[in-house]
């Protein structure tokens, strides 16, 4: 069976004035945000948005908690974590014992925790930013003394820590990490 | 000593030189410096971001313009094989030249010694110049050999046709209801300015500059997302810095002629006898009235969207036209009236 045939009309034309309403409004809406902007672009290296604990950043090892089961370098998706192996003082037989230590390769890490997840004694931990940058690319594989302290955070030391947080009336708006932190 | 500083005096204020190199080309220059970074900083204010801020945090950005002009004028200009060599290169440069004309020809202040020429049909002279210099943006489209190029031709054509029309129609009409085409008389008959006698008017040549001049939403003959850039499709470095500014030039122009023409001249000032009195403070109130009005031009770059070519026409012919039509009956019947 055919298609019925469907008459489609224009729609009518509206008069000369009828779009006057909304120029008006457009034009009272660009004057309002102009006399009192609502901005909140963040200037990134004079100021910086302060993460919450739980962000996935940089994934860092507690060496004293670890007790070298490789969970976490069998679990990664990425085989950015692996286990080297340490020639190290046994503290009960004093005898030298190998011992296997997880070292990370940021070439390759997604970022993704489930190291973090999958440790049995919590000896792995993030911390809450992930601006670094690297000069060339054996920099991002760590090695043992590196893995356990916390990376440096060059931007913490020149910039404000701000947070985003949604307002009734303004929207998103920026505000001082403090301030929210006092609230 | 006194007499050498008044030479070099009267040969920067001979009324040409004065008129064309330092409001023209270095006034023009500055005022659209500062306009475009007060056209970023209101954008971006309504928009809700920050604008240039970078170059000088302290000056808000204000350089931000000196150094993209300094990457233009140090960028290589391309000219490609297949543009027809001389009209591209020579089109800009001349679009540019006629586009700041009309400036030397407006009178910018009562004294007569300080008159660039007879002032008896200078308003004829300055609207017939502005219409000179759109000729060679689609000239620069044809040369490009490009079919964004003749797209964009074609699209400044169609405009220009539909609104230089109507800026010329709605400027003239303060000649209407002075009965002269000398701008001095047209300025001096200004008790009340003439923007509050005619507001149609100056709404009619107000769009009608705003469309002829291509500012940013209304940039239909170059609108990047329909023609790459338009006629300046094949341009880049200066010669592209020179078709982007011929259009704040030209917008300038116009700026100064419609202060002239609606917003009294030199209006709250009675020029004297002297340079200073006579000539400098006069051209400088036009020039700052000149520049409100370029910065109420550039808001609305925040405001609106960009129209279809085939909406700006039929608003050009069904909406903007017929205003500009009635502002001239206005004009005749207060000319009737005798209210100038």
């Amino acid at each position: 069976m055919p298609a019925k045939p469907v008459v489609k009309r224009l729609p009518a034309r509206r008069g000369l004035f009828a779009g006057f309403k909304g120029n008006v409004d457009a034009i009272t809406i660009g004057l309002k945000y102009l006399v009192d902007p609502k901005r909140f672009t963040l200037i990134y290296p004079n100021e910086y948005i302060k993460l919450d604990p739980g962000y996935r950043g940089f994934i860092v090892l507690d060496p004293k908690k670890c007790i070298h089961c490789s969970s976490c370098a069998r679990i990664c998706p990425a085989a950015a974590m692996r286990m080297i192996k340490r020639m190290e003082e046994d503290p009960k037989t004093g005898k030298p014992k190998m011992k296997l230590w997880p070292v990370i390769n940021y070439q390759r890490c997604i970022f993704c925790g489930y190291c973090v997840d999958v440790c049995p004694t919590e000896a792995l931990y993030t911390v809450p930013y992930h601006d670094i940058v690297y000069e060339n690319m054996a920099e991002m594989d760590w090695s043992l003394e590196t893995f356990v302290k916390p990376p440096e955070h060059p931007t913490a030391k020149e910039g404000i820590p701000v947070k985003y947080i949604v307002d009734e009336e303004k929207g998103l708006v920026k505000v001082r990490a403090e301030e929210v932190e006092e609230k | 000593m006194a007499g050498i500083i008044d030479l070099i005096l009267s040969i920067i204020f001979y009324p040409p030189i004065y008129q064309l190199v330092l409001v023209g080309l270095t006034g023009a220059l500055v005022v659209v410096i500062f306009i475009i970074w007060f056209e970023r900083k209101a954008t971006a204010r309504v928009q809700r971001r920050l604008g240039p801020y970078h170059i000088s945090p302290r000056l808000a950005g204000l350089p931000q313009l000196v150094a993209d002009l300094i990457r233009y004028a140090f960028q290589e200009v391309i000219i490609p094989k297949t543009v027809d060599k001389e009209l591209f290169v020579l089109a800009p440069i001349v679009a540019t030249v006629l586009s700041i004309l009309p400036i030397a020809v407006v009178p910018l202040t009562s004294n007569p010694a300080y008159w660039p020429i007879p002032m008896d049909y200078s308003m004829l002279v300055a609207l017939a110049l502005t219409t000179v210099s759109p000729i060679f943006l689609i000239v620069a489209g044809w040369a490009s050999n490009n079919k964004f190029s003749i797209i964009g031709g074609v699209r400044e054509a169609f405009v220009i046709t539909a609104y230089e029309l109507i800026a010329i129609m709605s400027i003239l009409s303060a000649s209407a209801a002075v009965l002269s085409f000398n701008l001095v008389e047209i300025v001096e008959a200004q008790r009340v300015w003439y923007i509050l006698l005619n507001p149609i008017a100056f709404l009619a040549a107000f769009l009608a500059v705003l469309m002829a001049t291509s500012g940013f939403p209304f940039e239909i003959p170059e609108s990047e997302n329909e023609v790459v850039a338009g006629p300046f499709t094949e341009y880049s470095g200066l010669l592209y810095g020179l078709n982007m500014g011929a259009a704040y030039m030209k917008r300038f122009a116009f700026s100064i002629l419609m202060a002239l023409v609606f917003l009294g001249g030199w209006s709250p000032y009675t020029p004297g006898e002297g340079i200073l009195s006579g000539y400098l403070i006069p051209s400088l109130i036009v020039v700052a009235k000149a520049t409100v009005l370029m910065m109420i031009f550039s808001l609305t770059r925040s405001i609106y969207g960009r129209f279809r070519l085939d909406q700006a026409l039929e608003g050009a012919w069904r909406l903007v036209f017929p205003m500009a039509v009635l502002g001239f009956g206005l004009a005749l019947l207060e000319a009737y009236l005798g209210v100038m």
